[in-house]
């Protein structure tokens, strides 16, 4: 698998963000209806971007309904709304509960096959023996031929690496690639302790995203520890909330990033105005580099 | 201005032995920064519950697990517990703690009831054991920002402090009775705004009277409240409080603060100054710190900045250091004026007088 050099991230439209409320709430207006979501998406794949990074959410279904392109995704999971993600628990179980909700039709056959080989009553609540189901309930119904890559959420990512479990990052990597043929990922609020604790157990995803921007805002354990990281892993990384909410200016943050190490980077929709124009610029700033 | 402590970031200076009791979301995510923190050690978990043990487990935590907090402490002699457990539970569990002689950090308020709180701390006080409640707001890195600027006293004498708290959590009946069925202390003021008032009171000082009005929307506890605080120079603080209120995800709490010299407005995202004069160190126009703008200074982030610092600088407490901020008499002290809202508030916003409390 190759780590995509760029990505247009929908991470803001459901999950945690950097960017301020106002400009979340002009986001949200923004992309209300799928359609918006659709010439955004198609915007981007005109660029090209290596693909899309963002949850398998009713609107993204709506907006790939809309379009002829296939649009290539790195789906992350789980797809959560900001308002489940405060109220959820340490366990994986409300998430393959609301992830099953949705799932519709002979979609369905896949994820009742898989429960059957991690059945909740054997390991309910394991995150190595469950995440196959919460896997395949979330990418159910999406056409496999457009998926690139699967990303583990920050919250589960974190947990897992606070707790230190190390058996669960290889397994989940293992899976991704082998079962579903697509790049195993993790997202993290943590970027330098990620980095640092699959290299000290040997694990190698295909590739991480994490926060990484001139401000040093969101880059733990400490900016310089980070990029100490970044510089000495062999794991790609690809960098998210480039702008420090709104602080760093896009292009030459994508730049900071690039020369420390990043491989590649995945600029927000919240971060950027003009998707087409914008992304194209830092295409052309990754080919020449 | 009575303020001569910072929300700095404190982290054990020797090794401290922690337990973690209550393994929900708040448990989980305060057992991850803790294993992240320089000098903690993880030595056990405590949870009645047999599913919340095993997904702890399959997050992959494998310290030793227990039923009950009493055989935590038996087996493994913590020196500080975070008691992370809901209301009903939590002074019976705090007080077995304390009594062992064993430092607490747990939810706020201490109890559902004042007295009981008091006693708390008063018990904490007598056995010289840390006690401190989880009051994240003076942690978060543009509130400690905004809480040394208000010590500073750029804009001169304060005329008028309003500030508000607003979160989207109830929205039906069923929602409000899950959080009734706790015995919590109050509604939306003892849930969500007990932050903003604690750090209210920490910035401003204590109020000499209070007025409040409250709505119930969704069942026998308030949703949203309006309270008026008057300190003893006059100057009224006002605080706004509502989880009914759709648009906000994740609690939200706005300052803005009036004085002679000028203003100051302060959120999650960002504190703006705007000053007539330079004062204190402050230049006189427009300034604006955002996030990015502030330390950070966290070496972990599950759930945000301030979970890390407040619990660094509770355990730095344990390991010798200073009292911090969130310190048990501290949030008892927002406590009594909590029961005056309440008292405000049953009595169709009559003032209730405050005691002269230090």
């Amino acid at each position: 698998m190759t780590a995509p050099r760029l990505l247009l991230s929908l991470r803001s439209l459901s999950g945690p963000t950097l960017a301020t409320r106002d400009r979340m709430l002009e986001i949200v207006a923004r992309y209300r209806e799928p359609e918006s979501l659709a010439v955004t998406l198609a915007k981007a794949a005109a660029v090209p971007v290596d693909g899309v990074l963002t949850c398998a959410t009713p609107m993204l279904r709506a907006a790939l309904a809309e379009l002829e392109t296939e649009v290539p995704l790195f789906v992350m999971v789980p797809a959560m709304s900001e308002y489940e993600r405060q109220e959820l628990g340490p366990g994986l179980e409300t998430a393959i509960a609301a992830s099953r909700a949705r799932v519709r039709g002979m979609a369905g056959l896949r994820v009742g096959w898989t429960e059957l080989f991690h059945p909740k009553w054997a390991g309910g609540g394991d995150f190595v023996a469950r995440m196959p189901v919460l896997v395949e309930a979330e990418l159910a119904g999406l056409k496999r031929d457009a998926l690139r890559g699967v990303v583990l959420d920050a919250w589960f990512t974190d947990l897992a690496l606070a707790a230190g479990h190390a058996k669960f990052f290889e397994s989940f990597a293992r899976y991704v690639q082998r079962r579903c043929r697509a790049a195993a990922a993790f997202e993290t609020r943590n970027l330098g302790t990620l980095l640092a604790r699959l290299r000290e157990w040997g694990v190698k995803p295909d590739f991480v995203i994490g926060p990484l921007n001139p401000s040093g805002l969101l880059m733990k354990p400490n900016p310089e520890e980070l990029l100490a990281e970044v510089q000495r892993s062999d794991i790609p990384v690809i960098t998210g909330e480039l702008c420090a909410g709104g602080v760093d200016e896009l292009e030459s943050a994508a730049a900071y990033a690039r020369e420390r190490g990043a491989h590649g980077v995945a600029p927000d929709v919240a971060e950027v105005d003009d998707a087409g124009a914008e992304l194209r610029t830092l295409l052309r700033a990754t080919a020449t580099a | 201005m009575r303020i001569g402590e910072r929300a700095e970031i404190g982290t054990p200076l020797r090794p401290v032995r922690v337990g973690v009791v209550g393994l929900g979301r708040v448990g989980i995510v305060h057992a991850s920064v803790a294993s992240a923190m320089p000098n903690v050690e993880i030595v056990g978990l405590a949870d009645a519950r047999s599913n919340a043990r095993r997904e702890a487990h399959g997050v992959g935590f494998r310290a030793p697990m227990f039923d009950r907090m009493s055989t935590l402490i038996t087996k493994t002699s913590p020196e500080a517990l975070i008691v992370a457990v809901p209301h009903d539970l939590r002074p019976r569990l705090v007080r077995e703690a304390l009594e062992s002689k064993v430092a607490v950090l747990t939810g706020r308020p201490l109890s559902p009831q004042l007295p009981e709180s008091e006693a708390l701390a008063l018990l904490a006080q007598g056995n010289d054991t840390p006690l401190a409640c989880m009051h994240a707001l003076p942690f978060h890195p543009v509130f400690a920002e905004v809480r040394s600027m208000i010590s500073a006293a750029p804009l001169g004498s304060i005329r008028r402090v309003r500030a508000s708290s607003y979160r989207s959590l109830v929205f039906d009946p069923a929602r409000q009775a899950a959080f009734a069925a706790e015995h919590a202390a109050g509604g939306v003021v003892a849930h969500e705004a007990m932050d903003a008032l604690f750090y209210l009171i920490d910035c401003f000082g204590m109020p000499r009277e209070i007025r409040a009005t409250t709505l119930k929307l969704f069942g026998p506890l308030e949703d949203e409240s309006h309270v008026m605080m008057t300190l003893p120079s006059g100057t009224g603080v006002g605080l706004d409080a509502s989880w009914s209120v759709p648009g906000y995800p994740s609690p939200a709490t706005v300052i803005e603060c009036d004085g002679d010299n000028g203003r100051l407005l302060a959120s999650d995202d960002a504190v703006e100054l705007d000053l007539l004069d330079e004062r204190a160190g402050f230049r006189s126009g427009h300034a604006r710190l955002g996030l990015a703008d502030l330390p950070q200074r966290a070496r972990f982030d599950v759930d945000g900045e301030a979970t890390y610092l407040l619990m660094g600088a509770f355990l730095a407490w344990v390991a010798g250091g200073e009292p911090p901020l969130h310190r048990a008499e501290r949030s008892v002290r927002a406590q009594r004026v909590l029961e005056a809202i309440y008292t405000s508030a049953s009595r169709s916003g009559e003032a209730i007088p405050l005691a002269a409390t230090p």
